[in-house]
């Protein structure tokens, strides 16, 4: 079964026209509907930001929190209920920069979800000012000396922290995103993809063009579990970006180490008063 | 019988082991028993000291005379000594003064002769026993029943040294000899940190997240202790606003959830709390208040985080906000926060302190566990159309149906901007307008929900009113005064907001004479505030204090007599 259909939702987009982040959006539907997991069976976790938007624009279970913090609230989640499918859209800006610090531990705890970066390389929702992403060097109205920090490299970040599936995707490519997305999806463990994505906005400089004339598609046949490769493909920033799947491993996942969580979802248990009251006791 | 033990010395001596050693073994005979732990921020050296009260009737606070000191190093010598009355003993590890009622006992020269100056503390123990009255077998059962834990010849070192100590006390008189009158234990002695991690075990409460912070950390230590043994997982998040947001993810997700900290930490959870708060999502907060402003005080008391409570987080929403003055009510507002959290869908946040936390208080009753906790959440079978669900459905009582994601047909939407009644964004004047105004249609009911003071003598001319932890100073304040002939009375809160106004207004009208005090662990009296803008009652004086150490009876007494006002 793979009616996209399902997963169309009734409430207006709000995205410009033309904006990146449709590619990602038809991308997330495609993979959703080849993984066949219906609706009801999926939590999308999202921050603030355009990206952040994206589970409104999609018919699903989910909870649209505040600026950063969606990994957070994601693992929350996972540790009361880890049958839930978690996918995790979030903006360079939201997650690189006001959610840098729960990026970074998400990588180390590898917990099982999916967290797709909508990387535009510019904060599109407050109206053009420079993300963590942005180029060094680009001008904004806020940064008209040009930025002078260097660009933070999402995929080099999270594979340094020790994530099991780093990927990096393209918007304007649907069909090679849909792939990666359900890469990422059934890899046992957490799995980012850092998604370029135009905005046709605010964003002069990284356009569509731009993307398409240096973006090329890693070979799918190919082994990604080195770190040094992938490290490689990760900082390749620069005329040419490879596209798909740097690095793949397995790795011991957040959950399954966790003792208490090996009868089942913490949700699924029944409130038991005589063993409380004989703990409790015998804590005193 | 009321007796004051005082043990001092430098932090990684022991000061906490001796204190709850000999706390225990006086429970254990049949007094009652309170104690409070004092200490620096940090791990080595400065000035520690445990303080315990022993008496024949129920104590809940710490007095400032000391009958008998314990002191390790000089230091404490010099800083208690003016605390000391006439008959009082003193057993020392130098001879520091020429005073006669000094004891000099080598405590570290007799743990070294054991194997290790590692055995001061149970050197001081077993002296401390036998001045208190303890025969040979009780040293032995206590020091054995302490130390269960250690492998057999560490054990037998532990003996030996409680032995030396023991011998080299045989002549000092101390004119109370509890000890040697043991009857009936009363209770055990408890933590208002581990009651508040019962509270919310009993609660079923099934995750904890927090980063470590004095003196929030020993309660996540508890219910990290109680999850080897029951469904509930701990997680240590990377920094505040990720603990705080995991409570978020989990509750939403349907477990009932909390963290802890304290008000450098809750400063950063702000922002969570009004995700909690808009998104209707349960969630409860300890903040373990310390004085500040920023780090403030770390490893010390205070009462001055109520308003930020209150008002923490932008815009209006409705919350809970409960401050406990006993291990008990600790455990039974913990319990009582989850559920009320749950039943409103809103934020709960326990105003605990160091000195609740961190004191040993004797527990008369045991808690009491519910047979059945009850849910406040909906599945598919409870509703007409599960596909036309919607997670903020305007009601009467502002509550809407909460269900779970991913547990049947039902969506589940939940969005941090202002939403349509199906969790969708919206802008539109009208339902921003229905939202607000269903979210604090909650109020009223959530105010039945709290009960107002605890009372003593309310009919009084002169009323004393405190809330949170000092209560117990507070009682034993009136009833001090009251045996000299005073006309004073105490109303003593612990559920705070909503703010009680009925329950409150009954019992503050009753005579238009009447004098109130504020008695508070903070400089702007905010409490009393609190109570100035919800009743209109007009006080007459202030007994507050800041400088991180907690009230006594005597304090509040002499403060009242000063500003003549009792």
């Amino acid at each position: 079964m793979s009616d996209k259909d399902r997963y169309e939702s009734a409430y207006e987009n709000q995205w410009c026209p033309g904006c990146g982040n449709f590619g990602i959006l038809g991308a997330m539907k495609d993979a959703l509907a080849q993984l066949n997991i219906p609706p009801e069976k999926l939590l999308i976790v999202s921050g603030i930001g355009q990206a952040a938007k994206t589970p409104h624009f999609l018919k699903c279970n989910f909870l649209h929190g505040i600026h950063g913090r969606a990994l957070s609230i994601a693992l929350g989640a996972k540790l009361a209920n880890h049958d839930l499918n978690i996918l995790v859209n979030s903006g360079d800006g939201d997650c690189y920069g006001e959610g840098g610090n729960h990026f970074i531990h998400a990588a180390r705890r590898n917990t099982d979800m999916t967290l797709l970066v909508h990387n535009n390389q510019i904060y599109g929702l407050t109206k053009g000012q420079a993300s963590p992403t942005s180029a060094w060097g680009m001008t904004t109205a806020m940064q008209p000396g040009g930025v002078i920090s260097e660009p933070l490299n999402g995929p080099a970040l999270a594979l340094t922290m020790g994530a099991g599936f780093v990927a990096r995707g393209f918007s304007g490519n649907k069909e090679h995103l849909s792939g990666l997305i359900q890469a990422a999806v059934q890899y046992k463990g957490f799995s980012v993809i850092d998604i370029f994505q135009p905005c046709v906005t605010f964003n002069r400089v990284n356009t569509a063009q731009w993307y398409k004339d240096r973006i090329y598609e890693l070979d799918e046949t190919k082994d990604r579990d080195d770190f040094g490769t992938a490290m490689t493909l990760a900082r390749e920033t620069g005329d040419r970006i490879p596209v798909g799947i740097l690095y793949t491993k397995e790795k011991k996942e957040f959950i399954s180490q966790i003792k208490g969580l090996e009868k089942g979802p913490l949700i699924d248990r029944h409130y038991d008063p005589d063993r409380l009251e004989k703990v409790v006791q015998e804590y005193i | 019988m009321d007796i004051t033990i005082l043990i001092g010395g430098a932090a990684g001596q022991g000061i906490q082991t001796i204190g709850t050693l000999l706390s225990a073994a006086c429970c254990k005979a049949g007094y009652f028993a309170m104690a409070v732990n004092d200490f620096e921020s940090r791990v080595r050296g400065g000035h520690s000291f445990f303080k315990i009260r022993i008496s024949n009737a129920p104590v809940y606070a710490s007095r400032e005379s000391v009958d008998l000191l314990i002191a390790l190093d000089k230091n404490t010598w010099e800083i208690h000594s003016p605390s000391l009355r006439d008959n009082s003993v003193v057993l020392a590890d130098e001879d520091f003064s020429s005073s006669g009622r000094i004891v000099p006992l080598a405590f570290e020269q007799l743990a070294k002769e054991t194997g290790s100056n590692l055995f001061i503390n149970t050197v001081a123990a077993a002296a401390g026993l036998r001045v208190l009255g303890a025969g040979p077998a009780t040293v032995q059962s206590t020091i054995k029943d302490h130390f269960s834990g250690l492998k057999e010849d560490l054990l037998e070192k532990n003996l030996d040294a409680a032995q030396k100590g023991f011998e080299k006390v045989a002549d000092v008189l101390f004119e109370e000899q509890p000890l040697a009158h043991p009857s009936v234990p009363k209770g055990n002695l408890i933590s208002g940190a581990k009651a508040i991690a019962l509270g919310a075990a009993a609660a079923d409460c099934r995750i904890g997240a927090f980063y470590p912070m004095s003196p929030a950390t020993s309660i996540m230590q508890h219910l990290t202790d109680l999850s080897k043994r029951l469904d509930i997982v701990v997680e240590q998040a990377e920094d505040e606003i990720a603990a705080a947001n995991i409570v978020i993810g989990a509750s939403f997700a349907g477990a009932r959830a909390m963290t802890a900290t304290s008000g450098g930490g809750f400063c950063l959870m702000t922002e969570a709390l009004g995700l909690a708060g808009m998104t209707e999502t349960p969630m409860v907060i300890v903040n373990a208040m310390r004085p500040g402003p920023s780090t403030g005080l770390p490893t010390r008391t205070a009462q001055g985080d109520l308003r930020f409570a209150i008002h923490a987080s932008h815009d209006d929403f409705p919350r809970f906000v409960f401050a406990p003055g006993t291990p008990t009510q600790a455990f039974e507002q913990t319990r009582k926060a989850f559920y009320l959290s749950e039943k409103y869908q809103v934020p709960a946040i326990i105003l605990a302190d160091q000195y609740l936390l961190d004191s040993l208080f004797l527990l008369e009753k045991p808690f009491f566990i519910d047979k059945h906790v009850e849910r406040f959440i909906v599945t598919d079978d409870d509703m007409p159309d599960p596909g036309g669900y919607e997670r903020f459905a305007v009601t009467d009582s502002g509550i809407s149906p909460r269900a779970l994601p991913c547990k049947g047909k039902a969506l589940v939407k939940v969005s941090s901007d202002e939403h349509r009644p199906d969790g969708h964004i919206t802008e539109d004047i009208a339902i921003r307008n229905t939202m607000m105004e269903k979210r604090r249609a909650k109020l009223p009911a959530m105010i039945e929900e709290l009960d107002g003071p605890e009372t003593v003598s309310p009919d009084a001319h002169t009323l004393l009113i405190g809330w949170g932890s000092s209560a117990g100073a507070i009682k034993e304040a009136t009833d001090l005064l009251r045996d000299q002939g005073a006309d004073i009375g105490c109303l003593l809160f612990s559920q705070i907001w909503p703010f009680p106004a009925t329950a409150a207004e009954k019992m503050l009208k009753n005579n238009p004479d009447t004098q109130f005090i504020a008695v508070e662990m903070n400089a702007e009296a905010q409490f009393a505030g609190i109570l100035k803008e919800n009743t209109n009652i007009n006080f007459s004086g202030y007994v507050l204090k800041y400088d991180g150490r907690p009230f006594t009876a005597q304090f509040i007494v002499d403060a009242l007599k000063e500003k003549e006002l009792a």
